[in-house]
């Protein structure tokens, strides 16, 4: 069958009133539960899959699209207003929309959040048609020797995520990855650094480490603060112009992070936040004024913004075209295509085309509908910051404690929470970036298992590593992107 | 020998790298693979030992805003405790009282402490907040939150 004609059908399906209709539900309460504590698009989509009963199923899975898009745009909102990541694809996210928001330029900071998310996912939709049969096949080839030069090269943003000492930034990193060797080995089953403690065996959840480091810690530095006005220009908080220097800022990144995004979107396990990172990293590096990040930059937050979104849409290769969920996120989205008897694989866009492009199609219409439905929200949310300081604080405190007890259900996180918030307290008053900790926390995990499962392959032997072009690759582009900044600091030194 | 922050600092970082490789060597090993779980604790527990020796000896390269960041006034860091122990109480309590009860306490008495003076507000906010988001949570989301002494 042609894909023109199976587009086309896709099309009317999708911009049906009825289609329209499910789309602006989906996002409106995508981004809604988005933006509750320690909820991401995981729980949005599940909280959705009984609406679907009884649905249409193109209709239903229109209506999923809508959620999911909503709810990474949600999450984005309490990194940029709160320093309050709820889902790690947006951490990345609050290294520069926080200070931003800080400066009294919040409702600016959402609004380049839209445009960028909006940028990201339209440009990766059409990638994503034009070749999402062909893509689906490249990342299966994805070997463990390839993943981990990929995770590689996403850890070499450390170097770069530093402010002055890069020994402090390495030795953030380090102790991040140590706390994501505690828990039961997958591979040998082995209990490591648990104490033989029960809440320790599934290792520290994701959540506390980052709502303890970021949230936590800043809440510590607000009430140093409480006093002292620095929110000075109370009144435009909700302003969303963006000057014409600013958007040609936004210009750049936005170009190139949609296909990075997109690109690193379609390998199962790397995802946004992967993406999220190293569009972060490439576009500190080619920057002319790459000290303006981390400062409130319109390129540092376009960047993990245009590349999250590019990789949500990049997920979709390999769960439509071959049926593998890539992602926890996709994995429950696989749940919700199987609940309305639909079977993603390579036959589903030769049998249920109508379906196929119908999803391709709302993706379209959900990326509109999410900018025409917040953009005009944005001055009511960034009201948050008008909250006194004293009321905020609490209110920070209960949101991060609900988050965190709303995913493990056990105090003892609460307490391991208060404890990651100490601890991101004290490395922000000697000088240890938090950033790496949580990259190498992220990227740890998957970094040892592909390194291990590569080795087992090989009968440990290192030449795996550069064996296949792929990884040699990644390897040498890590290495390379780890030694540059350095030496570019001796010589400013010299 | 300690005068440098980053002495200090690389001290306690070797004790932490020292007890996290004595327990990495002592990790029981699996016989079927000789890729064990403990090769890449090893690696780290190494590479921290090294970095912070590294930390000890280079020149601290702080400026003076770093410095001062850490200058904390005394009444600060009590508030800071003080807020530490209400958010320990309030854990130890939220499975005892229930999330509503102990919520709107926390943050009437939390923000009360930090200098909210409007009881009035204060005392609507922590009510509807905690109300609002337990029916969220439990009627719409389908997710318990401890219920505690509450009917409801």
């Amino acid at each position: 069958m042609g894909s023109i004609e199976g587009i086309m059908t896709g099309f009317q399906t999708a911009f049906s009133l009825e289609g329209i209709m499910f789309v602006m539900i989906g996002v409106l309460v995508g981004t809604f539960i988005g933006m509750l504590p320690g909820l991401g698009p995981i729980s949005a989509i599940a909280v959705m899959i009984p609406i679907t009963f009884g649905m249409d199923p193109s209709t239903g899975l229109i209506m999923m699209a809508g959620v999911y898009y909503g709810a990474v745009f949600g999450g984005s909102t309490s990194s940029i207003l709160l320093n309050a990541p709820g889902i790690s694809g947006t951490v990345a996210t609050s290294f520069d929309g926080y200070p931003m928001a800080q400066q009294g330029k919040a409702g600016k900071a959402l609004a380049i959040a839209a445009i960028a998310s909006f940028t990201g996912g339209t440009v990766s939709v059409v990638l994503l048609m034009i070749m999402a049969p062909a893509l689906a096949s490249v990342a299966i080839s994805f070997g463990p020797p390839a993943y981990f030069g990929l995770m590689l090269l996403g850890l070499t943003a450390i170097a770069s995520l530093s402010e002055g000492s890069t020994t402090k930034a390495l030795i953030s990193a380090v102790v991040g990855f140590m706390a994501v060797t505690i828990g039961i080995d997958p591979q040998t089953g082995t209990q490591r650094f648990t104490f033989g403690n029960a809440n320790l065996f599934e290792g520290i959840d994701f959540l506390v480490i980052a709502l303890g480091l970021f949230a936590i810690a800043e809440v510590g530095k607000l009430i140093i603060a409480r006093h002292d006005d620095s929110l000075s220009d109370k009144r435009n908080v909700g302003s969303l112009k963006i000057t014409k220097e600013e958007l040609k800022d936004m210009r750049g990144p936005m170009s190139r992070q949609s296909f990075v995004g997109f690109f690193l979107g379609v390998l199962p396990g790397a995802g946004a936040t992967i993406a999220s990172f190293i569009g972060y990293i490439m576009e500190k590096k080619i920057a002319k004024k790459p000290e303006e990040f981390g400062k409130g930059s319109v390129k540092g937050l376009t960047a993990p913004e245009t590349a999250n979104n590019a990789a949500t849409s990049g997920a979709f290769v390999p769960l439509l075209s071959l049926g593998i969920p890539g992602s926890g996120t996709t994995a429950v989205l696989l749940g919700a295509f199987l609940v309305l008897g639909v079977q993603p694989g390579p036959l589903l866009m030769v049998e249920r085309p109508e379906i196929f492009w119908g999803i391709i199609a709302s993706m379209y219409l959900g990326n509109i509908v999410l900018l025409v439905l917040n953009l005009p929200l944005i001055p009511y949310i960034s009201k948050i910051l008008n909250i006194p300081r004293p009321l905020l604080i609490a209110l920070v405190i209960m949101f991060s404690m609900i988050g965190v007890y709303a995913i493990s259900f056990s105090t003892f996180d609460l307490y391991m929470l208060v404890l990651f918030g100490v601890l991101g307290f004290l490395m922000r008053l000697f000088a240890f970036p938090a950033p790496p900790f949580i990259l190498a926390f992220i990227l740890g995990g998957m970094l040892e298992q592909s390194f291990r499962q590569s080795l087992s392959i090989s009968n440990g032997n290192f030449m795996i590593f550069l064996e296949s072009p792929i990884s040699l690759t990644l390897i040498i582009l890590s290495v390379l992107s780890f030694i540059f900044p350095l030496l570019k600091l001796r010589k400013k030194k010299a | 020998m300690l005068r440098t922050m980053n002495r200090k600092i690389s001290l306690i970082l070797l004790a932490l790298a020292a007890f996290y490789l004595v327990m990495t060597y002592n990790l029981p090993a699996y016989t079927y693979t000789e890729i064990d779980a403990d090769m890449v604790p090893k690696g780290l527990g190494w590479l921290l030992v090294f970095l912070s020796i590294v930390l000890f000896f280079i020149k601290d390269s702080e400026t003076e805003e770093q410095r001062e960041r850490r200058n904390i006034p005394k009444k600060e860091i009590i508030t800071l405790l003080a807020v530490t122990g209400m958010i320990l109480l309030y854990i130890f309590l939220l499975e005892i009282l229930g999330f509503v009860a102990v919520t709107a306490l926390f943050v009437f008495f939390c923000s009360w402490f930090l200098g909210y003076k409007k009881f009035i507000t204060n005392a609507i906010v922590s009510i509807v907040f905690p109300v609002v988001l337990y029916m969220l949570f439990t009627q719409f989301l389908r997710i318990e939150l401890p219920q505690g002494i509450l009917p409801f």
